[in-house]
């Protein structure tokens, strides 16, 4: 457990170049084992837990890369999809409470928004459980692993996303 | 929209060639491709010609120009995509773009409310066509 704990802290760096270098995809090997779950988090309560949860050195699964975000409202139905369509095999949206918004209603938004994305791709035939909402306070850290690694597991029950 | 009696007189008095069809007004030119679906137009439309709708067609999303906002997004989309879409999707109420705009020309009465008001410029208002200009202007 000591090995995988240091993955946690190497997450957080490696979400930070993620989030610069998204747009130049990712690819994953077609047909190989290795799944990628790109997480949009929120600045004040899913980040904040994540950054509680490595230094608690809870190792979370090797299959997520973090993407800081102001706040959900700031993440678009492009963003979900361009993330899916550049690599990644699902994409999870990571918020405050409900009613717990720091600016006051992103975090509905961002439901609304994940709900519109799913709608997408099941209207395309794409499984919509690739794309999900969490939320989360800043001080509950075993609630956002729990939610990683529920999304580790749907993921990995799926086949790898095909592309064009 | 009927125009009143002092609006028929004001027709009267105009050259024969200005007053077209029910009223004086604009030709509106929609150009689907640059919409975003944000309802604008449908806000400030006087006549309800113009309507923002509650659900979206999929197939708007891959018709779209690839440098438009709609067409990034269905390129994305066109990327995964299994089959052709299924067709028209529910949008849920906080979405506010990315809804299909209902136009009805018949209601339009042509004063250009939504082509000054459209945040992408996707409405364009002509000045009139009159019936007896060439055909190729007044269908397109």
């Amino acid at each position: 457990m000591s090995g995988a704990g240091v993955e946690a802290p190497a997450a957080k760096p490696a979400g930070a170049k993620k989030s610069a270098g998204k747009r130049g995809g990712n690819a994953v090997k077609p047909g190989g084992g290795e799944r990628t779950i790109v997480a949009f988090c929120c600045h004040e309560c899913a980040y904040a837990a994540a950054d509680a949860a490595a230094n608690a050195r809870t190792s979370l699964p090797p299959t997520v890369r973090l993407v800081l975000m102001p706040c959900t409202g700031r993440v678009s139905p492009l963003h979900l999809l361009s993330a899916l369509a550049d690599g990644a095999d699902g994409a999870m949206v990571a918020g405050c409470l409900e009613g717990q918004c720091h600016y006051r209603e992103g975090n509905f938004q961002a439901i609304d928004r994940v709900a519109f994305v799913q709608r997408l791709l099941e209207s395309v035939g794409v499984e919509p459980e690739r794309v999900r909402m969490f939320t989360m306070s800043a001080g509950d850290p075993p609630r956002f692993v729990a939610a990683v690694r529920e999304m580790d597991r749907v993921i990995g029950s799926l086949p790898p996303l095909e592309r064009a | 929209m009927p125009l009143t009696h002092r609006g028929r007189e004001i027709i009267g008095r105009l050259p024969h060639d200005v007053a077209i069809g029910r009223g004086i007004g604009c030709e509106i030119v929609r150009h689907e491709e640059l919409c975003v679906g944000c309802g604008t137009c449908a806000k400030n439309c006087p006549s309800g010609a113009s309507r923002r709708g509650d659900t979206f067609d999929v197939n708007q999303l891959l018709s779209a120009p690839a440098d438009s906002r709609r067409g990034a997004l269905g390129a994305a989309l066109q990327r995964i995509a299994r089959h052709a879409p299924a067709g028209v999707i529910a949008v849920p109420e906080r979405v506010t773009v990315f809804r299909t705009i209902f136009y009805d020309e018949e209601e339009c009465l042509g004063c250009g409310a939504c082509a000054r008001n459209c945040p992408v410029e996707a409405i364009e208002a002509r000045p009139a066509v009159v019936p007896a200009a060439p055909a190729a202007e007044a269908t397109s």
